[in-house]
C-alpha cells in the first residue's frame, strides 16, 4: 500500500459496549414482556400523581418551564453583578451563587492558604459587603437563588447574607426562594471540607433546615447532592442510593430530634447529575422520583403532595467534558440537557463547553441558554409531559435502576446506616472503587471517549478559540487588592458590634441553640466567614483555624475568655 | 529497574482546590507502575509539600491543580524546595493549566504540565525518564 492509499474499515466506529455507563447489561431490544410486572397506577400513574414517576406536575412544562440556572460568580462582586444582569436579560431564571475555593473552605482572603486559589471558581465573598455589591439592583423576593457550595459553613453564611440583605432592604424574608445544597455527607466524603467536623456540620445542617422551615418556607434549606459523589466516581445507580440515603438519614434524624414533620419542611429537592448515557440518565430521574415518593410516605410519614413529590435540580456532568477538541462538548452538553427535559427535571444548570479548560466565557453561557431555548421553541420537546413514558426500554431501565438502588440501600442498612457508613469510610470507598473501574475501562478501550482515547485528531481554529476565550484566573494584583480590602474592612467596622455578635454566636453554638439568627446578626455587623467558622469551631473545643496555620485573633481570644 | 531502588514520589495539592479525582487517579497509576507514592491530600501549603518531599527523600513531586493557578503554586513549591535543600527534586505538574502559563512553568523547571485526559502511561513514562536521565 502506498502512503496516499487509505485503509477502509467498515467497522470503524462500531459499538464497543453493550452495557450502560453504570454497567447495566442491555439486550438489543425490549418488548412488553420486559415490563409485564409493571402496573400503570402503582408504578407510573399520570404526571402530577403519586408516585410521580412521570413528573410532579399534571401538565409539566406547559405551566412551569424548568428553571434555567447556572453559577454566576466571577472573581469580584462588581463583575458578578454585571454578568447577572446580562444573563437575566437572556433568560436565566435561577441565580446560582458560588464562593471561591478558600471561602468555601471557611477561611478569609488574608489566610496564608487562600492565596493560591483566591478568587478562583467563584467570588471572594467574605462578608455582607460582597453580596450587597453582587446583588445590587437585583430582586431578592420571589427569585430563585441557589447556593451550591461544597462545605456546610458556606450555606450557613450565604443563606444568612441573603436574609441579612433582605432585612436591611426592609423586605419580607418569607419571600426568599431557592435552595442550598447543605449536605454534610457530600462535604465530608467528596470534599473532606475542613471547616466543620461532622458533628458540627450535622448540627448546622439541621439548624438551617429548622430555621428555614419556620421563617423562609419557600426556601429549600437542604438539597441532598448526588452530583459530586457521581463526578467523583459513583455510577448512576449508586448516585440514586446516595441521595435517597442521605435524605432519609437527615430527615429521619431531624424528625426525631427536632420534632419537625416532613410535611412542615415542605418540598424536597435533590441535586443530581446528568451524565452522558442518555437513556440511563432519563430513567434515573424517573426512578428517583418514584423511590422518594414511597420513602417519604412509608418511612418518613409524609402526607402532603408537596412533601412526597420530588423536585430535581440538575447539574450536567463537568467530568464528561474534555479539553481535547472542546467543540465536541457542545454535543455532549446538548444531549445532557435533552435528557434532563425528557426526564422531567425542575431546574437545569448546564455545564459549558469550555469548562474543562477554565471558567465559562460569556459567549458559551449564552450558548447554554440558547440551547435550552432551541429545545423549547424550535424542537418543541417540552410540549408533552414525559413523552417517553411507556417505552419498553425506558420503563424496564427505570425499574432496573430502582432495583439496583434498593439493593445498595439494603447494603447501607446492613452496614449500620448512612452515618455509620460515613464514619467507617465505606461511602468513600464506594466512590473510589467505581472510579477505578471506569479508569480501567477507559485504559482498556472498553469505554470510548471521543477525542481522548478514540477519534483523536487535529484541533481546528474553533477549538483553539474556545481555549483562548475561556475565563482567566485573577492576577497577582487583583489578589493583593482583595487581601487589602478584607484588612480595610477589619479596620473600619464597629469593633463593639463585631464582638457582641460573635459572643452571641459563641454562646448559641455552645448552648445548642439554633445558630442561624446569630450568624445573620453577625453578618450585619460585617463579621467575615473565617470569623464565623472559627468561633463556632471554638465553641466545640476545636482550633479557630480549620487548617491550623494561623493563630486565633486577639479579639476572638478575648471574647471567648469573657464568655 | 530491578537494580535500582523504587522511584519515590509525592503527589500534592496546594491550597483550597477541591478537585481530587486527577490526583487520586494519578497516585494509583504511579503505584501500579511500581513507584512509592505519598499522597499529601488536599489543603496543603507549599512549605509542607516541600518538607514532606525532602524528609521522605523523594525523586519527584507531582502537583495537581484545577483552579488555573498552577504557575503561582509551582513557583511557591519550587521556592520552598530551594529553601529546604530539595532543589534537586523534580517537579511535574498536571490539571487545568492555562496554555499561556506554560513558558513560565518551563522556565522554573516544571515539566509535564499535563491536561485532563492525558493517558496515564504518558505521565508514568515521563517520570521514569526524568529520574533515569538524572
Amino acid at each position: 500500500m502506498t502512503e496516499s492509499e487509505v485503509a477502509f474499515n467498515r467497522s470503524l466506529g462500531g459499538m464497543v459496549r453493550t452495557e450502560t455507563q453504570s454497567g447495566i447489561p442491555l439486550k438489543p431490544v425490549y418488548t412488553p414482556a420486559d415490563i409485564e410486572h409493571s402496573e400503570y397506577g402503582r408504578d407510573l400513574s399520570d404526571p402530577g400523581r403519586y408516585p410521580y414517576t412521570r413528573g410532579i406536575y399534571p401538565e409539566m412544562y406547559r405551566n412551569r418551564l424548568w428553571i434555567k440556572s447556572f453559577i454566576v460568580s466571577y472573581s469580584t462582586p462588581e463583575e458578578t453583578n454585571r454578568a447577572f444582569k446580562e444573563y437575566i436579560a437572556a433568560g436565566q431564571t435561577g441565580l446560582r451563587l458560588l464562593a471561591d475555593l478558600p471561602i468555601q473552605t471557611g477561611i478569609d482572603p488574608d489566610h496564608p492558604s487562600s492565596w493560591n486559589s483566591m478568587m478562583c471558581g467563584g467570588m471572594s465573598s467574605y462578608s455582607l459587603d460582597s453580596y450587597e455589591k453582587a446583588l445590587d439592583g437585583l430582586p431578592l423576593e420571589n427569585v430563585d437563588y441557589e447556593l451550591a457550595h461544597s462545605s456546610i459553613s458556606s450555606p450557613l453564611f450565604f443563606y444568612s447574607l441573603l436574609v441579612a440583605l433582605m432585612e436591611e432592604r426592609g423586605l419580607n424574608i418569607a419571600n426568599l426562594r431557592g435552595s442550598a445544597i447543605n449536605d454534610p455527607f457530600r462535604a465530608n466524603i467528596v470534599y473532606g471540607s475542613p471547616d466543620f467536623p461532622t458533628e458540627i456540620a450535622r448540627r448546622v445542617c439541621f439548624d438551617l433546615i429548622e430555621f428555614g422551615a419556620r421563617y423562609t418556607p419557600k426556601w429549600k434549606a437542604y438539597a441532598p447532592n448526588g452530583v459530586d459523589p457521581q463526578q467523583s466516581g459513583l455510577d448512576a445507580v449508586q448516585e440514586v442510593s446516595e441521595v435517597l440515603g442521605v435524605a432519609t438519614a437527615v430527615y429521619g434524624d431531624i424528625i426525631r430530634e427536632r420534632g419537625l414533620k416532613l410535611d412542615d419542611i415542605g418540598a424536597t429537592v435533590f441535586s443530581m447529575d446528568a451524565e452522558s448515557d442518555f437513556f440511563e440518565t432519563i430513567a434515573k430521574f424517573r426512578a428517583t422520583r418514584r423511590m422518594w415518593a414511597r420513602i417519604a410516605r412509608e418511612k418518613l410519614g409524609a402526607t402532603t403532595e408537596r412533601a412526597m413529590s420530588l423536585r430535581i435540580g440538575i447539574r450536567t456532568s463537568g467530568l464528561s467534558l474534555q479539553t481535547q477538541k472542546p467543540l465536541n462538548n457542545a454535543a455532549r452538553v446538548t444531549l445532557q440537557i435533552l435528557s434532563c427535559v425528557l426526564g422531567g427535571v425542575n431546574s437545569i444548570d448546564a455545564s459549558s463547553i469550555d469548562e474543562a479548560i477554565g471558567l465559562p466565557s460569556r459567549e458559551v453561557r449564552m450558548f447554554n441558554l440558547d440551547t435550552q431555548h432551541i429545545i423549547t421553541h424550535e424542537a418543541n420537546v417540552p410540549l408533552v409531559a414525559d413523552p417517553l413514558g411507556g417505552s419498553y426500554y425506558l420503563e424496564w431501565l427505570t425499574n432496573r435502576i430502582e432495583q439496583g438502588a434498593y439493593k445498595e440501600l439494603e447494603e447501607i442498612e446492613r452496614r449500620g446506616g448512612m452515618w455509620e457508613c460515613l464514619k467507617s469510610g465505606w461511602l468513600r470507598q464506594r466512590i473510589d472503587h467505581s472510579r477505578i473501574k471506569v479508569q480501567q475501562e477507559i485504559a482498556e478501550g472498553k469505554r470510548l471517549v471521543v477525542g481522548v482515547n478514540a477519534f483523536q485528531g487535529e484541533e481546528g481554529p474553533i477549538s483553539k478559540a474556545i481555549e483562548r476565550t475561556s475565563y482567566k484566573v485573577p492576577s497577582r494584583q487583583a489578589r493583593l487588592k482583595n487581601i487589602a480590602s478584607v484588612r480595610r474592612l477589619r479596620r473600619t467596622r464597629s469593633r463593639q458590634a463585631v464582638s457582641g455578635a460573635l459572643r452571641e454566636l459563641y454562646r448559641a453554638a455552645g448552648e445548642s441553640r439554633n445558630v442561624v439568627r446569630p450568624v445573620i446578626e453577625a453578618a450585619k455587623a460585617r463579621v467575615t466567614i473565617g470569623e464565623v467558622v472559627g468561633v463556632i469551631r471554638m465553641a466545640y473545643g476545636y482550633d479557630y483555624d480549620p487548617l491550623q496555620q494561623i493563630a486565633t485573633p486577639a479579639f476572638v481570644r478575648e471574647l471567648v475568655k469573657m464568655s | 529497574m530491578s537494580q535500582r531502588r523504587r522511584i519515590r514520589i509525592v503527589v500534592g495539592k496546594v491550597g483550597c482546590d477541591i478537585h481530587e479525582r486527577g490526583a487520586l487517579t494519578l497516585a494509583r497509576a504511579l503505584r501500579d507502575a511500581g513507584m512509592e507514592v505519598i499522597y499529601t491530600g488536599r489543603y496543603q501549603t507549599p512549605e509542607a509539600i516541600a518538607r514532606t518531599a525532602v524528609d521522605e527523600g523523594v525523586d519527584v513531586i507531582a502537583l495537581s491543580d484545577h483552579t488555573g493557578s498552577m504557575r503561582y503554586i509551582a513557583a511557591d513549591v519550587v521556592k520552598a524546595l530551594e529553601k529546604s535543600g530539595g532543589a534537586d527534586i523534580h517537579v511535574v505538574a498536571g490539571g487545568l493549566i492555562p496554555g499561556r502559563d506554560l513558558p513560565a512553568l518551563r522556565k522554573m523547571g516544571v515539566t509535564g504540565n499535563y491536561g485532563p485526559g492525558t493517558p496515564l502511561d504518558v505521565i508514568v513514562s515521563h517520570i521514569f525518564s526524568l529520574v533515569e536521565n538524572r
